[in-house]
């Protein structure tokens, strides 16, 4: 029961998100009119953005009412809190069992769909904003927790790839959800690709990432509703299962490769220019 | 966070269930306060479907801590959704009704409640050291791993033809 204890001594904290969710639930889903799509702001944005404003970091003058004890215990608190979520999205994919099966191989194979990244940001990092081995760190992935293992493992995190994929994992923590949700409205009012693929693609990050894809996803399109919770929590499980497999084996080294090559490029760019 | 994180990501982290038994039991209740306030769901529905959802991560729980091989937690509480939730497993359907009553986005919201208050000095000396440039590379890393899984899963969503 010590623990139980331990949780009621945080009653700030937990508190603290009650008022806080509830005023967001209250403000409830807005939509920002954006050309032919829109944006989505849900209330786990508004949740996170006024617990960050309590945050004593980031605003001292709260720390009087949340203090570096609350702050401290609400780390563990984020991965229990996202596991009923979770577990709700499992019993969504259990009914739409033959759906699942349906898009099984395209389910299976958009996990390749993530080497996306070295399409888009490598050439920004490298070549645009003249990163070093940050680059690799940064851009093979989208440095969630099994990532960051694998950046450690090889490299360790205090290296130039651990600063790479730490950056991209904070900015990620930190703004991960609002970028999915912006993300998932402007792709799905674009009518441009199958509300299945949009979804599956949903299940491509972490749990709160994917709560705030879906979310915006299940607005624009709600008759679609239980079709994308269930290929989204299907993709999202299997990320687990097959990610892992793909940043370590393909992407990494697809990164490194590049990397080496056109820096070795560049090199040689550089010393012809001297000679000439 | 980021470092426990990675721990446990390589060894088999050893878990309390009475612990988390109890601390699940708080997280539920907010989540109900919220399946309450913002999609307006009777607390009574939302009271039976957040029973449902809590046995099922305890069960992915004790499986994460007892199953003969490693998943992670939440690999496990999903697959315990999924297979109580299955057409041909016994009881499935009134599962299925009462976890129904439970809105997916009204559990996200204390999750990320408590990411806030989680923003740890560490983090914001990483976010400002790293800088602009990292933010902009992080954008564009979302952004092609999100439009190439769509454009694959599209593609391949097409060749099927269904």
């Amino acid at each position: 029961m010590n623990a139980f204890r331990g949780q009621l001594e945080l009653w700030r904290l937990h508190l603290a998100v009650i008022v806080i969710g509830a005023i967001a639930e209250l403000i409830g889903i807005q939509k920002i009119p954006l050309g032919a799509g829109a944006i989505l702001l849900l209330p786990l944005l508004y949740a996170f953005i006024m617990a960050a404003v309590m945050n004593p970091n980031l605003v001292p003058k709260f720390g009087k009412i949340i203090r570096q004890k609350e702050v401290q215990a609400a780390s563990p608190l984020i991965v229990i809190a996202i596991m009923p979520f979770i577990a709700k999205f499992g019993t969504t994919i259990g009914p739409a069992i033959n759906t699942i099966i349906e898009a099984g191989p395209a389910l299976l194979l958009q996990e390749l769909g993530n080497l996306g990244t070295i399409v888009l940001a490598f050439p920004l990092a490298v070549w645009g904003l003249k990163m070093g081995r940050e680059a690799i760190g940064a851009t093979f992935s989208i440095a969630r927790e099994p990532n960051l293992a694998i950046i450690a493992d090889r490299y360790t995190l205090k290296s130039a790839e651990g600063t790479g994929v730490m950056g991209v994992y904070v900015i990620g923590t930190l703004f991960g959800t609002f970028i999915f949700a912006i993300l998932a409205s402007l792709f799905a009012s674009a009518n441009l690709f199958d509300p299945r693929a949009l979804a599956m693609a949903c299940g491509i990050g972490s749990g709160s990432m994917m709560a705030a894809c879906t979310g915006a996803l299940t607005e624009v399109i709600p008759s679609m509703k239980e079709e994308i919770l269930a290929l989204a929590g299907a993709s999202n499980l299997l990320t687990y299962a097959t990610g892992l497999y793909a940043g370590l084996f393909l992407a990494l080294p697809i990164v490194e490769k590049l990397y080496n090559a056109t820096a070795g490029k560049k090199d040689l760019a550089t010393a012809q220019k001297k000679e000439a | 966070m980021s470092e426990s994180a990675v721990a446990t990501q390589s060894s088999r982290p050893k878990i309390d269930l009475v612990d988390h038994a109890l601390t699940l039991i708080i997280v539920c209740l907010v989540g109900l306060v919220m399946n309450t306030v913002g999609p307006k769901i009777p607390l009574a529905d939302g009271f039976m479907g957040m029973v449902v959802i809590y046995f099922i991560t305890l069960v992915g729980l004790a499986l994460t801590r007892f199953a003969p091989f490693y998943l992670p937690s939440v690999a496990w509480i999903s697959l315990v959704g999924i297979v109580a939730t299955l057409p041909w497993t016994p009881g499935s359907e009134w599962i299925v009704a009462q976890a129904k009553s439970v809105n997916f986005l009204a559990l996200a919201t204390p999750a990320l409640a408590y990411a806030g208050f989680a923003i740890a000095k560490k983090e914001i000396e990483v976010a400002k050291h790293s800088g602009w440039k990292l933010a902009l590379v992080a954008c564009f890393v979302f952004l092609g791993t999100y439009a190439g899984s769509v454009l694959v899963a599209e593609l391949i969503l097409r060749l099927q033809g269904v």
